[in-house]
């Protein structure tokens, strides 16, 4: 079936002693399921050792940690890295992901920017109450001290888009070493990043790849201080009592339209926020909330998503998600299960466009739903696919629960003020924005940083270095300009 | 070497395959030396064993009766020929799928064993007057009483922790992490509390235990500069696991497994010497005595030469028989050393078992 002539590259792990080829290898599958590489799988025991050099390895200076960001930000984003152009990464990835090149294109760039901008992004999580550095003079009349909860951050990384690695290089940032076990669907992005990073100046020792199977993540997630993971709900649910585990699930993001707004004003932002980026993310909206007959809405939606053109991934002008036909088969007969009781408005007679080529466009679809308080509203699935559902004030904000990203297109002082209010809600954009906007340095689901660090007490006699002289290394002064 | 056998007994001393087979025929099924259970089975079997089986082919003509040792009487599957030998033990299978089986073992083939172990061990350059740590099984399992004698004659020391695997697959099955975690702790400090003070040249004991060694800086450490050779079997390794155990975690020690199997009595495959850690791990079985086939899960037929399929052992001696014993392992067939009697086997794994794609709702 493979296309390419000659053998598959071979993606090896990047352990720390350096890349290691194992027996064990699996394919990286296009959306046709032509070969596009072979992911080289390390053993449990493999990730136990690596994770024990990177426990026992000292991290850079921060200053340096910056300083290598942002170069390997640079390689990342204009180099040849692992034999990829810029450009060849891009449409690498995009065949293996079925997401259009311009959507990895974005998500690519999102990286690079983040790595560029570390230096700044860094510092938004550290409460104001406490100093990157015991040497800084602010410690003299007490502080709090931003320290690491532990040492290695295990990622369990998914691969739905490129942008989702800019978590764990804020990591790298704050000096954790980081082991990254990359998705078997795409290697390809952390295997860039882990190699500019190298090239940049991080150490084998200081951030490693690790691809590997179900066991092997599982080695992963217990040898690591901390660690993140992606999934479904199972995977949320499994790790909600652990402290050291971030998980990642769906996002069931929202859009809540009040009746003091003429939605047909911000119809763009609705669009966008259900199909921008393909609508593979967990901050597409999935559920919009019309206050009203939300029949207008569900209607002038479809009809602008209908005009979305089914094309390859690596056309220029794609802008829907393709995936290997069987396998869009299966999420179209998964949806046609889940929207037993809705009224189809867009998709109802298949959202599945054959390529012909043993892949698929998952094309766009639009349903009513009676009310808002269907469990359907919260399904999300990895192509534009909204649920519209009446609302209204009697219901307050408890439909928009456990929402990663809510737009909220209303004037309503105390509606906005109950969605600012509400803990489950992780973002809340008020006006146009679409669901799906961000820009380095705003949190995702919280700052990763509150995560990752706590603030210990730190008090300083100022007697404490017999010359009287603090803060005077080259180290410590280089950290308080780069960090504080 | 010490020998216990009586070197006139083509069953205890075999020269040619034909011979031996015969005379273990022979022996099982007649009225005065065969064991009731094997007695009351001939009647249902479609061929004479003691005309019809001349051949390590003959032997996949047996029904698989493994399934009956679950349930059958202990004292009857001892041959009649064999009542006056002294009874080293009972012991049984893992006992994960199903019920556990169980066997007895007789004080003649248990020196047959050791004889061969040390053999083996011999070309292994296992030390000698070096004291062993073996984080194995206890009873009903049978490793630890098998290595108990292999390592005396050696001139070492024994000392056992005992494991206990159905505890820790009962926990991993209801997903109690955190009790295996403790369990692992424990035996690990015990270990560590006995590495710390003696000394030990030989360490014994399962590739999951090895894999937490390397977690384990203590352990490590005390291991350090006086470990000279690591045991290792009872679970599956796979080729890319042992090589990162050789060339990263151990390097300075020397490791070699063993597929050891209780149907079998204790004995099975031994990992042929001198191969090298990026080698396939090829096991050469204690032949004629216990022997390997490898077959097509589908046909039943015998794979190539290179090729994988599941693994089945033979175990053909005075003292017991099972013939046609179909083990959950797959494993690649490999030519065996020259007069050895079935396969030798290779990189020795689980029956893969199907995992279907299901849709799951979001987008990870």
């Amino acid at each position: 079936m493979s296309l390419i002539i000659g053998d598959p590259p071979i993606i090896d792990s990047l352990g720390p002693f350096g890349p290691r080829r194992m027996q064990v290898r699996v394919p990286v599958v296009d959306v046709r399921d032509d070969t596009l590489a072979e992911l080289s799988l390390v053993p449990p025991v493999f990730i136990e050792h690596a994770l024990a050099a990177l426990g026992r390895a000292s991290p850079l200076p921060a200053g340096d940690r910056l300083a290598a960001l942002e170069r390997a930000g640079r390689l990342f984003a204009s180099d040849t890295v692992a034999g990829l152009s810029r450009d060849e990464y891009h449409r690498t990835v995009c065949r293996s992901t079925g997401v259009p090149v311009s959507v990895v294109r974005f998500g690519a760039d999102e990286v690079a920017r983040h790595m560029s901008e570390m230096r700044s992004i860094v510092k938004l999580a550290r409460p104001a109450g406490a100093v990157s550095d015991r040497r800084d003079t602010r410690t003299a009349n007490g502080s709090g001290l931003w320290v690491r909860r532990g040492s290695v951050f295990g990622v369990g990384s998914s691969g739905n888009y490129p942008g989702i690695h800019a978590g764990w290089l804020e990591a790298l940032a704050l000096g954790y070493r980081v082991a990254v076990r990359p998705s078997r669907q795409e290697p390809f992005t952390p295997q860039r990043l882990v190699m500019a990073l190298r090239s940049a100046g991080f150490g084998d020792d200081h951030v490693v790849l690790l691809p590997c199977d179900h066991g092997g993540a599982d080695a992963l997630l217990r040898g690591s201080d901390l660690a993140s993971v992606f999934g479904g709900d199972e995977v949320v649910a499994r790790y909600a009592d652990d402290d050291r585990v971030f998980t990642q699930g769906p996002g069931r993001s929202k859009i809540i339209v009040s009746a003091d707004v003429d939605w047909r004003q911000h119809l763009d932002v609705i669009v966008e926020s259900v199909a921008g980026g393909a609508g593979v993310g967990c901050v597409n909206a999935s559920g919009i909330l019309v206050e009203g007959d939300p029949r207008p809405l569900a209607e002038a939606l479809a009809d602008r998503l209908r005009s979305m053109p089914s094309l390859p991934p690596d056309h220029d002008d794609a802008v829907l998600p393709v995936h290997p036909e069987h396998r869009a088969r299966a999420i179209e007969k998964y949806l046609r299960k889940v929207a037993e009781g809705a009224e189809p408005v867009l998709g109802g007679d298949g959202v599945v466009a054959s390529l012909g080529d043993g892949s698929a466009v998952l094309r766009p679809a639009v349903h009513l739903l009676p009310d808002c308080s269907s469990r359907t509203l919260g399904v999300e699935l990895p192509f534009p696919c909204a649920w519209v559902a009446p609302w209204d004030r009697s219901m307050g904000v408890a439909p928009l629960a456990n929402s990663l990203a809510v737009t909220a297109l209303s004037t309503d002082e105390s509606l906005l003020d109950e969605l600012a209010d509400h803990p489950t809600i992780r973002s809340l954009y008020i006006g146009d924005q679409p669901t799906h906007w961000s820009r380095p340095g705003m949190p995702h689901d919280g700052y990763i940083g509150e995560f990752l660090m706590r603030s210990k007490g730190i008090w300083t006699s100022s007697q404490t270095n017999p010359d009287g002289n603090r803060s005077t290394t080259t180290q410590a002064r280089s950290e308080r300009l780069e960090i504080a | 070497m010490p020998t216990t056998a009586t070197s006139h007994d083509p069953l205890v001393n075999p020269v040619h395959d034909p011979d031996f087979l015969r005379a273990a025929m022979d022996w099982h099924f007649s009225p005065e030396t065969g064991s009731p259970f094997w007695l009351s089975r001939a009647r249902l079997l479609d061929f004479d064993p003691r005309t019809d089986v001349t051949s390590f082919e003959d032997l996949l003509r047996f029904p698989n009766v493994a399934n009956d040792l679950r349930t059958v009487q202990l004292r009857d599957l001892i041959p009649k020929g064999c009542r006056d030998s002294k009874i080293v033990g009972v012991f049984e299978s893992g006992g994960t799928t199903g019920p556990p089986k169980r066997v007895v073992v007789l004080q003649e083939w248990y020196d047959l064993l050791t004889d061969w172990l040390t053999a083996v061990l011999d070309a292994c350059d296992v030390p000698y007057g070096r004291n062993w740590l073996a984080l194995v099984p206890g009873g009903p399992h049978m490793v630890g009483d098998l290595w108990r004698g292999v390592a005396a004659r050696r001139g070492g020391l024994w000392f056992p922790i005992d494991l206990d695997p159905r505890w820790v697959k009962k926990l991993v099955s209801e997903r109690r992490y955190e009790d295996v975690a403790a369990y692992t702790e424990h035996l690990f400090t015990q270990a560590e509390t006995f590495l710390g003070v003696q000394d030990v040249g030989v360490i014994m004991t399962t590739p999951p235990m090895l894999e937490r060694m390397a977690q384990r800086p203590k352990f490590m450490a005390a291991m350090e500069g006086q470990v000279e050779s690591i045991q290792w079997g009872g679970a599956h390794m796979d080729p890319d696991s042992r090589s990162v155990l050789a060339n990263d975690v151990f390097p300075k020690v020397r490791l070699s497994g063993g597929y050891a199997n209780t149907m079998a009595l204790g004995a099975g495959g031994v990992e042929r010497p001198g191969l090298q850690p990026g080698d396939p791990c090829i096991f050469d079985s204690f032949a004629p005595f216990v022997s390997f086939a490898v077959v097509d899960p589908g046909t039943g037929q015998r794979v190539d030469h290179g090729q994988r399929g599941q693994v089945i052992v033979n175990h053909v001696s005075k003292w017991f028989l099972l013939p046609n014993n179909l083990e959950r392992d797959m494993a690649t067939r490999i030519e065996s050393p020259v007069g050895h009697m079935g396969d030798s086997i290779a990189d020795v794994a689980p029956v893969e078992e199907f995992e279907g794609q299901e849709v799951i709702e979001g987008v990870y």
